[in-house]
């Protein structure tokens, strides 16, 4: 009897490790189930994000929003936390892609300027629809446009980095890139900046600095490995900056994280760093950080770039992908954008109340400078850490 | 078949699902960790030079040198004060040290990213330290943010705690009459130390030691917040080469070598446990 038992148990162990292997079978039977519309019944759409939680939480908030008005459809946000996952996003969508699958589970997709350019790319604008104004009626208002394929993708909100200062100690912040340089000079220990590739803030910082020396504009969209020879002015200068930043323990010190040098300046240990608007804003609001804290823009700006939306041709759900697209530049939801994580809208701001967000009017979307240089980051960030971090 | 074998077979039957998940789930993806860290990025032949590259580049091999130093002064300064810990706990019964005795382990509770930040919060350059010298009219800056102070000093709220549990839990295998004993032909306690605690103990420091020093060698989270830029802690330096340059190649020969490093202090512990002293056999 005991034998026999053991046997039993054994077969049952294997078997349930043969089980395992067959679930991802399952999940595609899920995509077809979406598209069956009967009436009464609320057809799926899968919307796909990466951000920080600040994006998970807005969209959140979007979503269920829009799930209680809407009778046709119901959004279902799957989110993937940045910084591990980004890269996964444009991989995962390639791939779904190349493997020549239809009706997936990507019905709408959002994407930041960088990993836009990134997947037009890698599969090409015919991946995804080209967008029927005639089903975005909000989107008359919105004068904004993405750098790549505009007519593919729909912006809805636009982000940017800016200088954020301590107002106490700073009255008049600098207005150029050169007057920023001779006030890191002129004040040696008083500016940081986020180590990059740990943070946008400090990316976008860096970045600019480099290649504001390269003359030709469309470097800055350009992910040819060529532009690397001419890095080296740019970095130089960083080089240069190195003695007058923030030092702590009697060595300079990069922070990690957009959120290590926002600390810094909210500490009062900084009086100035490069800084996302929208972090600024929201926990200024939020009162984590003093009301001294103001921002500012300066000439050659950092970099901002519009967020937007796409419909892969993959996916199985376009018409609940418009709708959605739509309610995302509605009044309401705009307002939800810039109420909830400080985002810049894309619409008139006439209908949006804006108070505590004055600043994001001051911050003019088509004056943005696009980067992106796709794997050159990674290079870029690399020499970074070998030429820069390592000056001790 | 005789029936020994047979049940010799069915024994390894039984275990087969078990070994066939750990050999799928463990061993398979280190063997194509390390067969990843001989292939050459581009060409996916195979090559040193992943290796080559972690011993030759100077701030490789300072940021190899800064992670043993900080890790080793961790264990050091961990065994050191656990052991006194433990030797309080064990010989002096009073309600403070019972009181000590349950409270110790707290910190441990803590999750690791809170008390990081509580840690930073007091000991920033801005923090409380700096806020308190400055109501009496200085301002003391630390200087243990961004600098080894400061990760050695966190380590040890996670690993005095732990290390104490293990040396305590031998120290209580020790029998009073032992001590005693000693004690009535006369000996000093610091002779009782050396030669009747010290010796009956010493395998469970080993087993402390062995552990602290292979949870920090890997450590992520504090040299992550609290760290500086150069030299890196090897957790950081690896997280930097898959996930910022994506290298992968690379990433699998660093994680390789920390493991070589792992084992050796490995070794160590498992030869103390096998060598039987003379008074043990």
């Amino acid at each position: 009897m005991k034998r026999f038992l053991a046997t039993v148990l054994a077969l049952v162990m294997a078997l349930s490790l043969a089980a395992c292997g067959s679930k991802s079978a399952g999940s595609s039977s899920a995509a077809s189930g979406s598209a069956a519309a009967s009436s009464g019944e609320k057809t799926t759409v899968n919307l796909w994000a990466t951000g920080s939680d600040n994006v998970r939480e807005i969209y959140e908030t979007l979503t269920s929003n829009f799930n209680k008005t809407s009778d046709q459809y119901e959004v279902k946000l799957n989110f993937m936390l940045s910084g591990t996952g980004t890269q996964t996003m444009v991989d995962m969508l390639s791939a779904a892609y190349k493997a020549k699958q239809t009706n997936t589970e990507y019905d709408l997709v959002d994407f930041s300027g960088d990993d836009w350019s990134k997947i037009v790319s890698l599969i090409g604008q015919d991946a995804f629809t080209k967008l029927d104004t005639s089903k975005l009626p909000n989107a008359s208002s919105v004068t904004a446009k993405c750098a790549v394929s505009p007519e593919y993708s729909q912006p809805y909100r636009g982000t940017t980095v800016i200088l954020a200062y301590n107002s106490a100690k700073v009255a008049t912040p600098p207005t150029t890139m050169d007057e920023l340089i001779s006030w890191i000079k002129a004040n040696p220990g008083r500016f940081a900046y986020n180590t990059p590739g740990t943070g946008g803030a400090g990316d976008s910082f860096v970045r600019t600095t480099v290649y504001n020396f390269i003359s030709d504009e469309s470097a800055m969209v350009s992910d040819d490995t060529k532009w690397e020879a001419q890095w080296d002015q740019g970095f130089k200068l960083l080089a240069e900056l190195h003695p007058y930043m923030y030092k702590s323990g009697g060595s300079v010190v990069y922070p990690n994280k957009n959120q290590g040098a926002l600390d810094l300046l909210s500490q009062g240990e900084i009086d100035m760093c490069p800084m996302w608007a929208d972090m600024v804003l929201s926990q200024r609001n939020a009162g984590t950080i003093p009301d001294t804290i103001k921002v500012t823009s300066i000439t050659p700006s950092f970099t901002g770039a519009v967020q937007s939306l796409s419909i892969p041709s993959f996916g199985s759900n376009s018409e609940g992908a418009y709708a959605f697209m739509n309610y995302m530049l509605s009044d309401e939801a705009q307002d939800t954008l810039v109420k909830q994580m400080a985002a810049i809208p894309l619409v008139s701001t006439a209908n949006i109340d804006m108070t505590g967000y004055e600043d994001l009017k001051s911050l003019d979307v088509s004056k943005f400078r696009i980067l992106s240089i796709g794997d050159l980051s990674n290079d870029f960030n690399e020499r970074w850490d070998n030429e820069i971090s390592t000056l001790g | 078949m005789s029936k020994e074998k047979k049940r010799m077979a069915f024994g390894y039957l039984l275990v087969m699902p078990a070994f066939l998940v750990v050999m799928l789930v463990v061993a398979w993806p280190i063997l194509t960790a390390v067969k990843q860290s001989f292939t050459d990025s581009e060409t996916g032949g195979f090559t040193w030079d992943n290796y080559k590259y972690f011993f030759t580049d100077p701030y490789q091999l300072k940021n190899l040198v800064f992670t043993l130093f900080v890790v080793l002064m961790t264990v050091a300064i961990a065994i050191v004060v656990a052991y006194l810990l433990a030797l309080y706990l064990r010989f002096v019964k009073s309600p403070i040290s019972r009181a000590i005795g349950n409270l110790y382990l707290i910190p441990r509770f803590v999750p690791s990213l809170v008390a990081v930040y509580a840690m930073i919060t007091v000991i920033r350059d801005s923090g409380l330290v700096n806020r308190i010298s400055q109501s009496f009219g200085g301002d003391l800056k630390l200087g243990m943010m961004y600098h080894a102070g400061g990760m050695i000093t966190m380590n040890l709220w996670f690993n005095i705690p732990f290390a104490a549990l293990m040396i305590t839990a031998g120290l209580e295998t020790i029998p009073d009459s032992v001590i005693e004993g000693a004690r009535d032909v006369g000996a000093s306690k610091w002779k009782v130390f050396t030669s009747m605690i010290l010796p009956l103990s010493y395998k469970d420091v080993v087993v402390a030691a062995t552990f602290v020093f292979m949870s920090n060698v890997g450590a992520f989270t504090t040299p992550y917040l609290m760290g500086g830029n150069s030299p890196k802690m090897l957790g950081i330096a690896l997280f930097d080469q898959f996930n910022k340059y994506l290298r992968y190649e690379r990433a699998a020969a660093l994680s390789v070598i920390m493991f070589l490093i792992c084992s050796i202090s490995a070794a160590v512990y498992i030869y103390t446990n096998l060598k039987d002293k003379d008074w043990e056999k």
